[in-house]
């Protein structure tokens, strides 16, 4: 099982991706803001009278923030034409896996929690799921942290009277 | 190292203690107060001192005070947690029974059958106040003023609060609704700032809200939201807009219980409540300090209360919030 | 005052006043260390407690805890880096890189002699300034709270890494999704998606969460192996801060009190915006901006002292106009009226001794606060050295039960989680968080203040220019922005000569 994992893992710290950086900024906010300024009707309720209605700000923020987008792209484009290099970053397959197993720990110890409306279930679960996720051999380690999390539910609930 | 290790038992040991002594255990039911207001206000320091009180009167019941600020928000997270036969209460008043209702159904998932009624814990009787330069110092002086001004602006706390409508309500009545501009502030304190400041010309509050800003001569106090003038504390003599035939009504906290609470429960929460706000220390802290009046009611009375802020609210609502 | 001051030491200086100060300031510095678990927080729960006691133990409890608060977030803001409280992230730009190096116990000394240095200046700005200031402060109204906010503003460029661009994007962001919940002008609902809980907006502590500590956990990911076994106990750490370390950190503490106690006495304002103007000022002022950001002892003096000066500043208005300066001295507030004490500067003529005591007080806390800072950082710098296989799921842990506890509902959790997603993809398109929390500190403040401005003017933006305070914040507006400028081409000569 190691092994297999082992294998998985060094395919995977091979395989990288590389993204025009600047451009994907500008163009993801660029759509974000058009989304915001397309659902503010519908979001933001105003009357006639406001001198200056709700949607004011927000509606500004998303001007500056296409504004400073367009600014982005427009600088890279320039780079493009002037053939010098755009910024890139690499992203590591490996790494965004493992950060995808630890999001699913955290989502699965909220699920757990809410759903048993007991906290301690999640915080037992979330301690297990980490030392597994590190490969934690030590048996003592386990008892530890499996403590720690009962104690910390323990003085939330009854200390401090976190009914949870 | 050892003195080091020594001093952290013994605050490990005596935070400990204080923890397990005063948050975490208490004798009998304990039943938790929700405050859905802010901590700071006045109706969670009302509760506070009852609460600090409860294991005095009783054996069975102790009061837990918890503010968690909200409004609207949080009295629904507490009708879907609390059932009959759970120990918790919360505070609604008119600000959410008659306004909120009308200005904002989908706000609010209750409505006032979702509770038993309690008690009330008090009475506050708002006051107008002015900034000091325009020397209105009562009703008629106010009218005058009314009559010649193009513009009225007033400092309340929120938009659509209480106070907004109090506000609303005498204005209107005045003939002046259109040139009324309420100006929000994000908390009662604040809006008092604003008219001391002169940002606005009045301020509708608390009558504690404006004391200190009434001592140091920054604001004069026209009137009270009354039916007759106020008579006691610093502000005794000031007339109640309720003598020029003027809307008004008192702002209220009632304190209630899940709907389907055992009668003989309700009865006995009530008599504790009654025990406490009769207290001689109780009573003259809400009347000093607290510029507010123990005001013990039934059922009938705060339906009747509910029915005259609605009515106030729907003949006033477009001065307050124009359609949106 | 002086015929207040003898008979208010009296007051003050019994056994049951010096053991509550020490237990307040025990748990307010533990409490503050736990990311989620804010300083108001701790206040509200602990408020019960004062209910029996009298005036003066009470409000030593309860500034033992505000104090040692100010201070304790920065604890884990500098081991984990995660603030415990918002007002600490600013502290943790340097203080993680500084433990980062090795040094955590250096940081966690600089931390702490930095605010209890802050705390103390403000004390005395308290005891002998409160009256006078505390009316100035009374004639800023509006306009000059969103010259405030405005100024406050000038800081992203500061925080914003190496493009301003993306760091104003993200500013814009945070400053927009300040904007969910009631609108505080109309209450109608903005960006609430018919979502109940999300009428009263998102909690600052609960987005901090997302933003810094589960992210952090997240980026877990990225270790290697051998990093994530590192023994630590072979560091050298003796706590060593060198007298030239000393020196740098006069000038930036000092303007840190400054900030602090300035920012402190405007009600509303408070620590977090405290420590972000301190600490920005402190790396323009800098001989050595180049350290701001990885690890400068300048950096953690400034934010520091700024945040605990404000906690003295914010008793001023109370005290003396009974007008809290922040939502942690409102519920202190409470603790003063239960007792009859109904603030304000009248309370100065009849219960004078009293006052004095309490302000007197607020200096013995900053020393006992030193006192058990200093007991604690040997104990607490060895949180460094735990296993990250253990330390990673308690951090969760205290995350989820800090979030949860803020408005106790899992509501918050959810929205702490989705911070994180949120955080995690913005890490991965190189932009900076700490504009987003900017935002999201700000953006109520100078949102509400620009609409209010504009109401009472009847839309004319001549309020803005309407008062010589408002021509003073221009004034620093224009040379902070100036100072950015300056030090941008700068850093372009620099970068060129280089190349």
């Amino acid at each position: 099982m190691k092994d297999k994992m082992d294998r998985i893992s060094a395919r995977l710290r091979e395989k990288q991706i590389r993204i025009p950086v600047d451009l994907t900024v500008g163009v993801v906010f660029f759509l974000v803001a058009a989304a915001v300024l397309l659902l503010m009707p519908s979001q933001v309720a105003i009357s006639e009278r406001d001198v200056v209605n709700g949607r004011a700000f927000p509606t500004l923020l998303m001007w500056v923030m296409m504004i400073c987008c367009a600014l982005l792209v427009g600088k890279e484009i320039y780079k493009i034409i002037k053939k010098r290099p755009i910024a890139y970053k690499t992203i590591n397959l490996l790494v965004e896996v493992k950060a995808l197993i630890i999001m699913a720990i955290l989502v699965i110890t909220y699920l757990l929690a809410r759903t048993t409306d007991l906290f301690v279930v999640g915080a037992v679960f979330c301690a297990v799921a980490f030392l597994l996720y590190f490969r934690c051999k030590k048996p003592l380690y386990y008892v530890i942290t499996v403590g720690m999390a009962v104690g910390i539910w323990a003085v939330f609930r009854f200390l401090l009277n976190v009914h949870f | 190292m050892k003195k080091r290790r020594i001093c952290l038992c013994l605050a490990l040991i005596l935070a400990f203690s204080l923890m397990t002594g005063t948050v975490g255990f208490a004798a009998g039911e304990t039943w938790t107060v929700t405050c859905p207001w802010a901590p700071d206000g006045v109706a969670s320091l009302v509760s506070q001192k009852v609460a600090a009180l409860s294991s005095e009167y009783s054996d069975d019941i102790t009061l837990v005070a918890f503010a968690q600020k909200g409004d609207a928000a949080t009295v629904n997270t507490w009708v879907l947690d609390n059932e009959a036969g759970d120990t918790g209460l919360v505070f609604v008043g008119e600000g959410l029974l008659s306004i909120t209702s009308i200005m904002d159904p989908a706000k609010m998932q209750f409505d006032y059958d979702n509770f038993e009624f309690v008690e009330n814990l008090y009475s506050s009787v708002f006051v107008l106040s002015a900034d000091a330069k325009l020397d209105i110092k009562n009703i008629e002086d106010l009218q005058a003023y009314v009559a010649d001004a193009d513009e009225i602006t007033v400092a309340t706390n929120g938009a659509t609060g209480s106070e907004a409508f109090l506000a609303a309500a005498l204005f209107g009545s005045m003939g002046a609704g259109d040139a009324l501009k309420i100006v929000p502030y994000q908390s009662a304190a604040e809006a008092a700032q604003g008219v001391v400041r002169g940002e606005t010309q009045f301020a509708v509050s608390h009558q504690s809200q404006i004391e200190e800003s009434f001592k140091q001569g920054g604001v004069t106090v026209v009137c009270a939201f009354d039916e007759d003038a106020i008579e006691n504390g610093p502000f005794a003599g000031v007339e109640g807009v309720g003598q020029y035939d003027y809307p008004y009504f008192r702002n209220r906290c009632f304190i209630m219980a899940p709907a389907g609470t055992d009668e003989e429960k309700v009865a006995e929460l009530k008599a504790l409540y009654d025990e406490i706000l009769a207290d001689e220390e109780v009573v003259e802290w809400l009347h000093e300090t607290m510029l507010l009046e123990v005001d013990t009611m039934d059922e009938e009375a705060v339906l009747e209360h509910v029915d005259n802020v609605k009515n106030i609210v729907n003949e006033y609502i477009d001065i307050v919030q124009p359609a949106a | 005052m002086l015929q207040h001051i003898i008979p208010a030491s009296g007051l003050l200086f019994t056994l049951q006043n010096i053991l509550w100060i020490n237990i307040g300031v025990f748990i307010g510095a533990v409490f503050a260390a736990i990311p989620g678990l804010t300083v108001i927080l701790c206040v509200i729960l602990f408020l019960p407690v004062t209910y029996s006691m009298s005036a003066i133990p009470g409000m030593m409890f309860l500034l033992g805890i505000y104090c040692a608060g100010g201070y304790g977030g920065s604890v884990s803001a500098i081991l984990i880096n995660t603030p415990g409280t918002p007002h600490a992230a600013a502290t943790m730009l340097d203080g993680h890189p500084m433990s980062k190096q090795g040094r955590t116990k250096a940081a966690l000394k600089i931390a702490l002699y930095a605010s209890t240095f802050g705390g103390i200046f403000s004390a005395l700005a308290l005891l002998f300034l409160g009256p006078q200031v505390a009316k100035l402060a009374a004639q800023l109204g509006t306009p000059e709270y969103f010259m405030v906010c405005l100024f406050g503003l000038t800081i992203i460029a500061g925080v914003s890494g190496k493009s301003m661009i993306r760091g104003i994007i993200a500013a814009c962001l945070g400053l927009l999704i300040s904007c969910i919940g009631s609108d505080p002008m109309t209450s109608y609902d903005r960006f609430t998606f018919g979502i109940n809980r999300l009428y009263l907006g998102l909690d600052l502590a609960v987005c901090l969460i997302g933003l810094f500590a589960l992210v952090e956990i997240v980026s877990r990911a990225e270790d290697q192996p051998q990093e994530m076994h590192m023994d630590t106990r072979k560091m050298k750490d003796d706590g060593t801060i060198t007298k030239d370390e000393y020196k740098r950190m006069v000038r930036p503490a000092l303007l840190g009190s400054l900030i602090g106690v300035m920012v402190g006495i405007i009600p509303g304002t408070g620590a977090s915006e405290a420590s972000w103007f301190s600490y920005s000022q402190a790396k323009n002022m800098s001989k050595h901006k180049e350290e701001f950001g990885n690890g400068s002892v300048e950096g953690i003096a400034a934010a520091e002292s700024a945040n605990n000066a404000v906690t003295g500043a914010t008793l001023i208005p109370l005290l003396t106009l009974g007008i809290p300066g922040d939502g942690t001295v409102a519920i202190m507030l409470s603790a003063l009226m239960i007792n009859g004490l109904n603030p304000g500067l009248s309370l100065f003529t009849t219960q004078g001794d009293i006052m004095y005591a309490i302000m007197l007080g607020l200096i013995l806390v900053n020393v006992f606060m030193f006192i058990q800072g200093k007991l604690l950082t040997p104990l607490f710098a060895k949180v460094v050295s735990i296993p990250q296989e253990i330390l990673t799921p308690i951090i969760v842990i205290f995350c989820f039960a800090g979030a949860y506890s803020v408005n106790k509902n899992y509501f918050d959790v959810a929205v702490a989680l989705v911070f994180c997603v949120l955080a995690w993809i913005l890490r991965k398109l190189d932009m900076p968080p700490v504009p987003i929390l900017l935002g999201l500190v700000l953006g109520r403040m100078t949102e509400t203040n620009f609409r209010r401005a504009l109401l009472i003017s009847n839309g004319s933006p001549k309020i803005f220019v309407s008062s010589v305070y408002c021509w003073a914040f221009i004034a620093l507006i224009v040379l902070a922005v100036g100072t950015i400028i300056r030090g941008k081409i700068h850093d372009r000569k620099a970068q060129e000569k280089e190349e």
